[in-house]
């Protein structure tokens, strides 16, 4: 009933309670002076009237209270006193406050630290506008295998004006580009994409201007848009850098903007952020003349028009495809089923770390649990030291609800003063978290604290004060009266009521820190397998160096236009890294083994198809592979084994007999039944292009990382058809920092403008690789550890405190005859019970939540016997320890004193 | 006893709106004028008084307003907002249903039955 006059009252009250409290006064002794006035116009004297007054009136304090009860604000002063109660409490008793403070700040700071990276990665929008309608154009071939394939000028033409789909489509190139012109070479991350990229992402400069339409060029457009950290870097942040000239790859670019310090390429990078952004036409030098069938674009990105739902969008594309396969026949064989497909751009950025990052989140609230349970128990603990208290304030006519709110609030203080202290730990620590996380997780730098984690940080803060206040609250409101008040402050037993409660948190406790532990045993298993795995190679005494020949746009200012150009670097390269001191063999490789991770960046290695000589190209089967470019003496310094036949050798070169060498996998996969050694093969489908025969057969080398099994590889010769993207592997007993400078001046005094990049050791190759695998194990273990140590603290505390309050009972029990080892094994045997009732249900639990894993593991099934044996047994162990003190004090109880004592 | 009290709070309640029905009134005022229509008859226990116009205006039945009194000095004027004019109405009309139905019954003799 008149809702709005009353809650603007409260709010009144509450935001002008003093003022109001003074008016109320004032109201009051106006009365009380009126009515005196009209007593000493009766005749009384004036010191007798205002008496007189006083008396009439009743008790001021009373009626003021009541009064403020009929504006309904009492529940707000009460609020007060119940706060101020709780912090007299919070600050008499600092031994329980800081435990209680401190595991929450670490339990809230945890939560706070991975929701902002959920909550940049998974759940924020991408920084662009109207994100909702970016979408990643993938062109599929279901038919042969094949997803994500190249594209053709004609085919990017088709989305764009055929298709009545999008505003605009760009295909993007992101690779690394050499920055000469100035000291040392640089290697900077690059984007080229078309005229629209920028207004499809809906970007402004901070200085000069993008790309548009006026810029079009049928190649590459001469101007270069710079990131704002570039610009900062190289220029100094000079605002008369527009006009600049800059040197990528050779080609001399004009500087026209600069984007604003926010801007970051929504896609993969090789790594790092992209700097330099370029655009082009594709449709002229160095593109290839746009023929349908030239397919040489990649990475196609598109906003979607406005109104037009996901949906409705793949249906339009799908009936495109359809017409065109239909109208070019040649251009798409009809066994590869050429398609289109859409998908959010977001969905594709971060799919792949979601499963990770949920399972971080996850464990952390889970932690957060156990930490409250842990509080509740010590809540609990104190309660019943409280008894008494409880019970004085009951007989003074407390209700039993508002004891309820007044044990709620103290523990909502503690949880939020907890909460507050472990959000300000996130903040500050935030920083330095970050350092430790992969940085191959996408969206990394979008990390920050917002009113998003902020909120969620309180609503755990909240969570847990609920948690942990609730049983001790609920308790309070059904303490026995009489019988708290006559036995004084000393419970003289466990009771009943109490002691379930706790049982039930203790249960829940190890329940809880088993589904931590048998989570973390599966990531630990997952990344010991595959440290254990065998890479196909032998990784140690090898070290590594990547270089990136230029590509520039200009054909002429290219010395490595062709094949043979390329075989001259290539000779030479090998020829000064054999010569540096305790190199003993060197090789060249296109794509090292655990770092084709995106094969769709320019130089990654993509799967493409192929077809096999006498093979009808109508059959059914996939014939896809991925091709990589080696030197001779590469699985010679990987100390691969090769199976059958040959290596390459010098004289497989330009002009002579193309080869190949294809990997087990692709032998199992593709000849079955017969020998593939000395059969013919060849990339693409251009029936114009020479056969090259099978020379060998090697052992399955994990070039797409550890965790990546039976992707087919067809190895051909670097002298017959190389790579601009090319690293080093040298054999050598020394480190990679030893090697580093001569590995760099060797490289450079063949050509002073190439960049040489991360020279690392082939085990630290392969351990970065795992980072994010690692990063999410070595948590989910930590707290599981936590969860552990947790658990044990509660039991040895349930069972301390067990022990301290039937001390007479153990005292009459030993004078009754009971021997010590009866009295260790009756609280064994209770805190046996409990951890495996706990242990129980928390298998049960994590036969769940372990398959919700499954796509995070490797060579573990999610219900692994021996994670499922050895995490109950271990977490028993730990409960029995962790009750064998108590219990043994137990035993140290002397029967004299303990009924002394009653 | 309880139900005597919520009862008499409910007629005092009434006994206010009415009381600052016919102008605004401060506190003291409305004992004043209530003591006066009652003859005298009615004794009001002064401090109770408060309260009950708090809780009026928290309803947003009555409306206080600081100004001066007739003696110059401050005081908080209640006046009766529009939802207490009718609420007002309300009790009135409810009042004079129930205490004709009780005087109907407390007239009834043995007879009538």
């Amino acid at each position: 009933m008149n809702l709005v006059a009353r809650l603007r009252s409260w709010l009144k009250w509450i935001v002008n309670g003093r003022r109001l409290d003074r008016e109320m006064e004032t109201e009051i002794r106006f009365h009380i002076e009126s009515y005196a006035a009209e007593l000493v116009r009766k005749g009384m004297s004036q010191q007798e009237a205002m008496r007189e007054a006083r008396i009439e009136f009743g008790g001021i304090e009373s009626h003021k209270d009541a009064m403020r009860a009929a504006v309904g604000i009492r529940w707000w002063d009460e609020l007060g006193s119940d706060l101020r109660h709780g912090w007299r409490l919070f600050y008499k008793n600092p031994a329980f406050s800081a435990v209680a403070v401190l595991t929450l700040a670490l339990g809230v700071g945890a939560n706070t630290a991975i929701f902002s990276i959920v909550d940049a990665v998974l759940l924020r929008s991408l920084p662009y506008r109207d994100p909702d309608r970016l979408v990643r154009i993938f062109f599929n071939e279901p038919g042969v295998g094949l997803r994500d394939v190249r594209f053709s000028k004609p085919e990017l033409d088709d989305l764009q004006t055929r298709a009545d789909v999008f505003e605009d489509v760009s295909p993007i190139f992101e690779g690394s580009e050499n920055l000469t012109g100035a000291g040392q070479p640089e290697r900077l991350e690059g984007v080229n994409g078309s005229f629209s990229y920028f207004s499809m992402l809906g970007v402004t400069p901070q200085i000069g201007r993008l790309y548009g339409p006026q810029d079009f060029a049928p190649g590459f457009a001469p101007e270069v848009v710079i990131s704002d950290g570039l610009w900062r870097r190289a220029y100094g942040a000079d605002p008369n850098v527009l006009g600049r000239t800059l040197r990528l790859d050779n080609d001399p670019l004009t500087i026209i903007g600069v984007l604003p310090p926010g801007f970051r390429h929504p896609g993969p990078t090789i790594s790092g952020e992209p700097e330099v952004f370029g655009a082009g036409g594709f449709s002229a030098d160095p593109f290839p003349k746009p023929m349908r069938g030239t397919r040489i674009l990649v990475n196609g990105i598109g906003r979607l028009k406005p109104g037009l739902t996901l949906a409705q969008a793949q249906a339009r594309l799908t009936a495109m495809a359809a017409q065109l396969r239909y109208d070019f026949p040649a251009d798409y064989p009809p066994q590869a089923q050429w398609t289109i497909e859409i998908q959010p751009l977001q969905e594709t950025l971060v799919g792949k770390v979601r499963p990770m990052l949920l399972v971080l989140l996850g464990a952390v609230i889970l932690i957060v649990f156990i930490v409250s349970l842990n509080i509740a128990n010590l809540v609990l603990a104190r309660a019943s030291g409280r008894q008494q208290e409880m019970a004085v304030r009951l007989a003074l006519g407390a209700s039993r609800g508002r004891m309820v709110r007044q044990m709620l609030t103290e523990s909502m203080l503690l949880s939020l003063i907890g909460g507050a202290a472990g959000i300000a730990t996130a903040v500050g620590t935030l920083g330095f978290i970050l350092r430790f996380v992969p940085s191959n997780i996408p969206r990394l730098n979008e990390v920050r604290i917002d009113w998003m984690v902020l909120g969620f940080a309180l609503l755990i803060s909240i969570l847990t004060g609920l948690v942990f206040g609730l049983a001790p609250a609920l308790h309070a409101a059904k303490g026995a009266l009489s019988s708290a008040i006559r036995e004084g402050g000393r419970g003289s037993g466990y009771s009943t009521k109490t002691g379930r409660l706790r049982d039930v948190l203790i249960v829940s406790e190890l329940a809880f820190a088993v589904i931590l532990m048998v989570g973390a045993g599966l990531l630990l298993r997952t990344l010991r397998d595959l440290f254990q795995e065998n890479p196909g190679f032998n990784p140690t005494q090898v070290v590594t160096a990547n270089i990136e020949l230029p590509n520039p746009n200009e054909s002429e200012a290219d010395p490595y236009l062709d094949i043979p150009r390329r075989a001259n670097f290539d000779r030479e390269l090998l020829r000064r890294m054999k010569a540096i001191p305790g190199v003993e063999l060197a090789a060249i490789t296109e794509a090292l083994p655990g770092t084709n991770t995106n094969p769709s960046a320019v130089g990654g290695v993509a799967i493409e198809g192929f077809a096999i000589e006498d093979r009808p190209v109508e059959s059914s089967e996939n014939l896809s592979a991925e091709r990589i470019r080696i030197s001779p003496d590469y699985f010679k310094v990987l100390q691969a084994s090769l199976l059958r036949g040959r290596s390459f050798s010098e004289g497989d070169e330009d002009g002579k007999p193309l080869v190949a060498i294809i990997d087990e996998s692709t032998a199992h996969k593709y000849w079955p039944s017969s020998d593939p050694l000395g059969r013919r093969v060849r990339f693409g489908r251009d029936s114009t292009k020479p056969w090259r025969t099978v020379v060998g057969i090697v052992k399955d080398i994990k070039s797409d990382g550890l965790d990546i099994d039976g992707v087919p590889h067809i190895y051909v010769s670097t002298y017959q058809d190389s790579s601009k993207r090319l690293s080093v592997v040298l054999r050598t007993s020394l480190p990679a920092t030893l090697l580093e400078p001569q590995i760099r001046h060797e490289i450079q005094s063949i050509d002073p403008g190439l960049p040489v990049f991360g020279v690392s050791s082939m085990n630290g190759v392969l351990d970065r690789s795992l980072a994010s695998r690692r990063f999410s194990a070595d948590l989910v273990g930590g707290f599981a550890g936590l969860a552990v140590l947790l658990a044990s603290i509660g039991i040895y505390g349930l069972l301390a405190y067990m022990v301290g309050q039937r001390s007479r009972e153990i005292g009459i029990r030993m004078a009754l005859g009971a021997r010590r080892d009866d009295i260790l094994r009756m609280f064994l045997r209770k805190g046996v019970a409990l951890a495996g009732v706990g242990i129980v249900a928390g298998v049960v639990f994590s036969a769940f939540t372990a398959s919700m894993m499954a796509s995070l593991l490797y060579g573990v099934r999610p219900h692994d016997p021996i994670v499922f044996l050895i995490v109950p047994l271990l977490l028993l162990a730990v409960a029995a320890l962790a009750s064998y003190f108590p219990a043994r004090r137990a035993t140290n109880v002397n029967p004299m004193f303990a009924l002394r004592e009653v | 006893m309880g139900k005597q009290i919520d009862l008499l709070q409910g007629t005092l309640d009434m006994l206010i709106l009415k009381a600052v029905s016919l102008g605004p009134l401060h506190g003291y005022g409305v004992l004043l004028r209530i003591q006066q229509i009652s003859g005298e008859q009615l004794e009001i226990q002064q401090g109770s008084l408060y309260p009950a116009l708090y809780r009026l205006e928290h309803q947003g039945w009555i409306a206080g307003e600081w100004g001066e009194s007739d003696n110059k000095r401050k005081a908080k004027f209640y006046s009766l907002t529009t939802a207490g004019r009718r609420k007002l109405h309300a009790e009135t009309e409810k009042w004079n249903r129930m205490t004709s139905l009780i005087a109907a019954i407390l007239r009834t003799t043995s007879e009538e039955i």
